[in-house]
């Protein structure tokens, strides 16, 4: 057991920082509800950043730690379903990769554009399909923080992947349990910065015993959700995935109210980025199910049903 | 104590909500999502108010004396779950119904009632509330926005922040320092929004157009007659018209709304059906009930004529406690809400994270409770 990162990933971290640099500071001038730079989103792919899975050297735990460190910046950039499903996947091209769970249409969907390779969770197959433009429409009015659209309807000709229903829906859970660790994290560090320099009644906001507590809270929260789901990335097992993404949504629920709180009036603006983060974070709570049907999926991993035997 | 309504009560309510049916257009649920400040559903607001007026419905409440029927506080409420549970289609003239009207009648001059009420009373006027200011939020006794008595004029130089309603609103209920004193330096004036001086900027955000501004006030003249009671005797009133506010905002209404709307788009889906959702659909409409019974005990103590108490920040926190959970289960299980799927979830959504800031921090009525309520020692200074 060693939960210190190896020398490999730090570099890989390393290199990441640097790279990403640059779109650390929102830029909120047209104060858009989200922000994408394709730029970005070439050089993770050019870097190889997105292709860790496959490297015996790497795999999982490493994705998850890339997924959770990109997702901290306030540019929205596809990264989990990428790096969890597209090697999987047959076309090779470089589109975004969108999951979702249920074959139901419409239903909004996060980063899908003509060209997103789209990964279906059902619930006796896995499945994949292109989106064409004329199963899109736009959702410019959406209050998300992602690029999303809808799926109009949903096309019968979809390949089937050789992912098994329950392995799909785990490696669906790690990803989220990542992306919305790294969340928590930025949402977090833009809460502290705002409470410790607004003043009120004389003092810093962050003095008031009130607020410190809900925020040493939100780390204790953010901390455990990066652990379980890296754990949850190494153990492989349904019952940690399941268990880790719970407590994202959990731990996501509560910050996202508890940060808005402390803002005032200026969480509520566009000129200031919390809810670029926030706003993601209100997305993936509904994931798989929410809090109720993850937490209804880890009792089933830990204490599977009997399947009912006929009476002698 | 008994939890029934009179038939005449009854009645008034049905009146209400026959009067909405029929006068609400069958894409208002999209409507509505033009935020209650922005232009579009502010224009409407004026028809539907100048139709409430005509109807005897707009203000009730109030006394005869100025145009209202005297009824008392439970009809107020009524009347007001009505409006919020439709979307509030009287936009921003909620708050001159519920407080700036009063408090006109309790505090302000034979000239100032004369200008002001019959506007009100005919659903013809905007007003926008100048309180908050950049360094003066929950500490609002901090405000810095000054009025100098000059001759016959204050000359008045600051800057308000959050301003609803302001590039539309005719007046503004402003509060400014006349003198050094924490709370009896502030002083209240009723300023026209096109006097010269004053900048209003729109503030992009999350809760829909054209409801948060920027006002900047720069060597704005009003005379000496636009002081509503006397110089320092702002704190005073506006207590008194804030306890009105907070009552005239029954925002469970809207939210129990939006709940019952919620499970029947996850019954129609099939989707209503695992233990866990149906508890946590329960859980937020409890809370919601939580928060009716809450202000229905000060609407009680108000209908036999007393004073509020500071039990109003208990009703209040109970009303972001209800807001949160609606939100929040909408959030999670009817998800497509907050893209555009469902407009009535999604204007509920945008009225209601505002529920524990807007009006004063959640923060501060716990506060409040913990000091008027509870009468916990104080923190050493
Ligand atoms: C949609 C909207 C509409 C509004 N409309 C108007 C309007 O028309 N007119 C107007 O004047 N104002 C308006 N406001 C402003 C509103 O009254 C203020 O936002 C509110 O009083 C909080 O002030 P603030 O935003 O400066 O937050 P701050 O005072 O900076 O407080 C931020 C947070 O810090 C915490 N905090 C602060 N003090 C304490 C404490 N003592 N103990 C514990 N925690 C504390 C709380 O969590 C609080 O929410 C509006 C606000 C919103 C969001």
């Amino acid at each position: 057991m060693d939960l210190t990162l190896s020398d490999l990933q730090s570099s890989i971290l390393t290199a990441l920082d640097s790279l990403t640099k640059g779109y650390s500071a929102p830029d909120l001038h047209d104060a858009p509800l989200s922000t994408q730079s394709e730029t970005l989103d070439r050089e993770l792919r050019d870097g190889g950043f997105l292709d860790v899975m496959s490297d015996p050297e790497l795999g999982a735990v490493t994705a998850a730690i890339i997924v959770e460190r990109i997702s901290r910046l306030p540019v929205a950039s596809e990264t989990g379903a990428s790096m969890f499903f597209g090697g999987a996947l047959p076309a090779q091209s470089s589109s975004a990769v969108a999951v979702m769970s249920g074959a139901r249409a419409p239903f909004p969907i996060r980063y899908l554009a003509p060209g997103t390779r789209i990964v279906v969770l059902e619930a006796d197959r896995t499945s994949y399909f292109v989106a064409q433009p004329d199963q899109i429409r736009a959702e410019p009015e959406s209050l998300y923080a992602y690029p999303v659209a809808t799926l109009l309807h949903m096309p019968d000709d979809r390949a089937t992947l050789e992912i098994r229903p329950e392995e799909a829906q785990r490696r669906w859970r790690v990803a989220l349990a990542a992306e919305i660790a790294g969340l928590l994290r930025a949402a977090l560090d833009s809460t502290i910065s705002h409470v410790s320099e607004r003043e009120q009644f004389g003092r810093k906001i962050a003095t008031f015993q009130a607020v410190r507590h809900r925020l040493a809270q939100a780390h204790v929260n953010t901390n455990s959700t990066y652990w379980l789901a890296m754990k949850a990335a190494a153990t492989e097992t349904p019952e940690d995935a399941a268990m880790a993404l719970w407590h994202a949504q959990e731990s996501a629920r509560n910050a996202v109210y508890d940060f808005h709180q402390f803002l005032g009036g200026m969480g509520m603006t566009l000129e200031h980025p919390l809810h670029l983060w926030t706003y993601r974070l209100k997305a993936l709570i509904s994931e798989l199910g929410g809090r109720a049907g993850n937490a209804a999926a880890a009792a089933d991993a830990l204490w599977p049903r009997e399947m009912p035997t006929a009476r002698r | 104590m008994e939890f029934v309504w009179t038939e005449d009560q009854r009645e008034f309510r049905e009146r209400i909500k026959s009067f909405l049916a029929e006068l609400l257009p069958d894409d208002w649920e999209r409507f509505s999502q033009h935020g209650p400040a922005s232009p579009a559903l502010t224009e409407y607001a004026e028809t539907v108010c100048a139709k409430l007026a005509a109807e005897g419905l707009l203000i009730p409440h109030w006394p005869q004396d100025h145009g209202g029927a005297g009824l008392d506080p439970w009809y107020q409420t009524i009347l007001a779950e009505e409006m919020w549970r439709a979307g509030e289609p009287r936009g921003g003239q909620y708050m001159n119904v519920n407080w700036i009207g009063p408090t006109l009648i309790r505090y302000g001059s034979e000239e100032q009632r004369r200008r002001y009420l019959p506007r009100i009373a005919e659903g013809r006027a905007l007003w926008c509330q100048g309180f908050s200011e950049p360094g003066a939020g929950s500490d609002l006794a901090s405000l810095r926005t000054r009025a100098e008595q000059a001759g016959d004029e204050y000359v008045i130089n600051g800057q308000k922040i959050w301003t609803s309603y302001a590039t539309l609103a005719q007046t503004c209920f402003l509060l400014c320092r006349t003198s050094d004193d924490r709370k009896r330096g502030i002083t209240i004036l009723l300023v026209p929004m096109d006097t010269p001086g004053i900048v209003v900027r729109q503030i992009p955000s999350l809760i829909g157009e054209g409801d948060i501004h920027e006002v900047f006030f720069d060597n704005v003249r009003v005379p000496v007659t636009a002081r509503l009671g006397e110089e320092g005797q702002a704190w005073e009133i506006i207590s008194y018209s804030l306890r009105n506010e907070r009552l005239g905002i029954p925002r469970y209404a809207l939210a129990r709304a939006a709940l019952d709307r919620a499970v029947k788009i996850l019954q129609d889906r099939g989707e209503f059906d695992a233990p866990l959702v149906r508890a946590e659909a329960a859980k937020a409409v409890a809370l919601c009930e939580a928060a009716r019974t809450a202000n229905y005990a000060l609407v009680s103590l108000r209908a036999r004529g007393e004073e509020l108490t500071a039990e109003s920040s208990t009703a209040r926190f109970a009303t972001v406690n209800c807001e949160r959970s609606a939100a929040e289960f909408v959030v999670e299980y009817v998800p497509n809400a907050l893209v555009d799927e469902h407009p009535f979830l999604k204007m509920h959504h945008q009225r209601a994270i505002v529920a524990g800031i807007a009006s004063g921090a959640a923060e501060i009525q716990l506060n409040v409770i913990a000091s008027d309520v509870l009468h916990l020692p104080r923190e050493a200074r």
